[in-house]
């Protein structure tokens, strides 16, 4: 009972960390931009094909593959900054909410075209490999992913928190106005945070790509997942998402160990319903009474 | 003022003759196939509208209240052979109690808080009629028995009652709507959602607006699921609770125009035409072109007319109304 308790958790933790990378790059769009990216899903999937065609056409290992999608994805997400997200800023929600929205149904319906619905799989060697503790088991590529979304966690931490980009990223979302006048550049700032954001995307797309199929709507699962994270832990508040996300994995995994295979998605949303309904106000909900 | 309203009574007049007698000059029906998914996407919309448009409360989960008036009207046929009419209206009482406790979790949150909030509860929704396989069939879900012609149980030959019955929905509606649009509650859902603090400081009381509007916008949804099932005579939680429902009737609002009566019957009648359109020129091999066809139109409203295209309608008639006086 207690190894499948122990299994379960450990379960849930690698793949939380995985959630953790799609919902910090949520939240730290929210925090310095303040937009709600609904389509940072897809930029996972965009992530997973890079890998997918890397690995299939150049024989390149999906986890190499990160040098690639990481840099792409951070290109992408200046490039849209700056040429679509820059124009829906203001005080209005609407625009905001949809665009990315319609980015996401975009990205999505491309794919569809480009790729068709069919599951991509790479295999690696390491894909079916596992670290046997006792009468745990411990997936490898699983492992893998983990540790390198906490290391990609950490490296983001330490930017925002040690250099002057970072801090500049850190003002602008706390009051962008007075950062402005503190001479930041409000527009150069939001596009490596949206960069950057999508890069750890592009990042989770590679990580999960020698353990789960690509396919159009696989950014989906990601980022309901993320949106609840990101609301557990407190819209834009990176260690939030990432405590959440973990949190998340853990409770997704449990409720599939222990109320059945289709109810891990079921207890997630329990999570979110209950503490909408009992703490609204520490979600972190801009103006949520 | 009076000339011009004249001409709006006659235009609608006008409107109102073509819509009665459109099925009985169209017989393809595939064309009236068309007709009624742009009908019923109108009245979606328009319901959508009241909440998502006026008072600019952003969900994504209408349907919740689709799939809950899907199934209260099936189930209420199938196990107890009761007509689709009353489940209609029953679905509608289902959804309206719903969305209580379901507004209660998500008014309190703002913008996009409120947005991820109403789509984790119809997905939350989806999850439950997809576990409850021996109450509600689970993911297979069932075929709706058909009759034939019987309709009292809202089951007709042909296409032509079905349009029918969707053109009365969407009366309904519009009606609902305009008389709402006149009141002093649709003055008050408007300053709602310009600013709800401001609103609520003037007096307006607006969790209490918001719960009645929000009530009679799930009871249309449903009535709408109810529909639409009987229509396709078929039911299941991924079809009565797509995500997909819920992005059209925000769509189609959008890209006609939000808060405004007509604008999500203008945007569906160009979404539903340009979806017609791609699907003739492409055959059925189209997975994804539509939406895809979609987004972009919506991407392109969104960034260059956020008003949609009632706003652009407006801006030319009133330019054609109150020219610009010559500059002095």
């Amino acid at each position: 009972m207690l190894e499948t308790v122990v299994q379960a958790v450990i379960n849930g933790l690698l793949i939380g960390g995985i959630y953790a990378l799609v919902s910090i790059g949520v939240t730290l769009i929210f925090g310095v931009v303040k937009i709600v990216n609904f389509a940072q899903g897809e930029f996972v999937m965009i992530g997973m094909y890079i890998s997918f065609f890397l690995a299939t056409q150049f024989g390149i290992d999906p986890l190499l593959s990160l040098v690639v999608s990481m840099p792409t994805l951070f290109v992408l997400g200046v490039l849209i900054q700056h040429f679509l997200i820059r124009r829906v800023l203001g005080p209005n929600d609407m625009p905001q909410i949809f665009l990315t929205f319609a980015l996401s149904l975009l990205l999505l319906n491309l794919a569809l075209l480009l790729f068709s619905a069919n599951y991509r799989t790479v295999h690696t060697s390491y894909s079916d490999e596992a670290i046997h503790l006792g009468g745990l088991y411990i997936p490898v590529a699983k492992l893998i992913a983990f540790v390198v979304a906490m290391a990609l966690s950490g490296l983001l931490w330490l930017f925002l928190h040690t250099t002057d980009l970072g801090r500049a990223m850190r003002a602008a979302s706390q009051n962008r106005d007075v950062a402005t006048l503190m001479g930041i550049n409000p527009n150069r700032v939001f596009a490596v945070a949206f960069g950057a954001a999508l890069a750890l995307a592009g990042a989770a797309g590679s990580l999960l790509m020698p353990f789960y199929s690509a396919y159009p709507f696989v950014g989906q699962v990601f980022v309901l997942m993320a949106f609840v994270a990101v609301v557990l832990g407190t819209l834009g508040n990176v260690v939030g998402a990432l405590v959440a996300s973990l949190m998340m994995g853990v409770a997704e995994s449990l409720g599939i160990q222990f109320v059945g295979a289709d109810s891990g998605l079921i207890v997630v949303f329990a999570m979110l319903l209950l503490t909408l309904a009992f703490k609204p106000s520490g979600l972190g909900g801009r103006r949520a009474r | 003022m009076q000339t011009s309203t004249k001409w709006k009574w006659l235009a609608l007049a006008i409107l109102a003759a073509v819509m009665l007698l459109l099925p009985q000059v169209v017989k393809s029906s595939f064309a009236i196939d068309i007709f009624i998914r742009i009908l019923l996407f109108s009245f979606i919309g328009v319901a959508w509208n009241l909440m998502g448009g006026y008072a600019k409360q952003l969900s994504l989960g209408h349907a919740a209240y689709f799939g809950l008036g899907a199934y209260t009207s099936t189930l209420m046929q199938i196990d107890f052979g009761i007509s689709p009419w009353i489940g209609m209206v029953a679905g509608g009482i289902v959804a309206a109690l719903a969305s209580l406790p379901i507004g209660w979790l998500c008014f309190r949150l703002r913008g996009p808080y409120f947005t991820i909030a109403t789509i984790a509860t119809a997905q939350a929704l989806m999850l439950i009629f997809l576990k409850f396989r021996d109450f509600a069939w689970g993911a297979e879900g069932t075929t709706i028995p058909n009759l034939g012609s019987s309709p009292l149980m809202m089951q007709f030959e042909g296409k032509a009652a079905y349009y029918y019955v969707v053109l009365g929905l969407l009366t309904l509606g519009l009606l609902i709507t305009w008389r709402i649009e006149r009141s002093w509650i649709g003055y008050y859902l408007v300053a709602i959602g310009e600013d709800e603090e401001a609103a609520e400081a003037v007096g307006v009381n607006a969790p209490r607006i918001k719960r009645d509007i929000y009530m009679i916008s799930a009871f249309l949804t449903a009535m709408a699921g109810t529909f639409y099932t009987q229509y396709i005579y078929f039911i299941d939680p991924a079809t009565a609770f797509s995500f997909s429902i819920s992005i059209e009737a925000a769509l189609v609002s959008i890209v006609g125009g939000i808060g405004t009566l007509w604008g999500p019957v203008i945007g569906t009648v160009l979404l539903e035409t340009a979806s017609a359109l791609l699907q003739s020129w492409l055959g059925s091999n189209t997975g994804g072109i539509q939406l895809t066809v979609y987004s972009l139109i919506l991407m392109a409203v969104i960034l260059w007319r956020p008003t949609g295209l009632m706003g652009m309608l407006n801006e030319v008639w009133q330019r054609r109304a109150h020219p610009k006086p010559a500059r002095a």
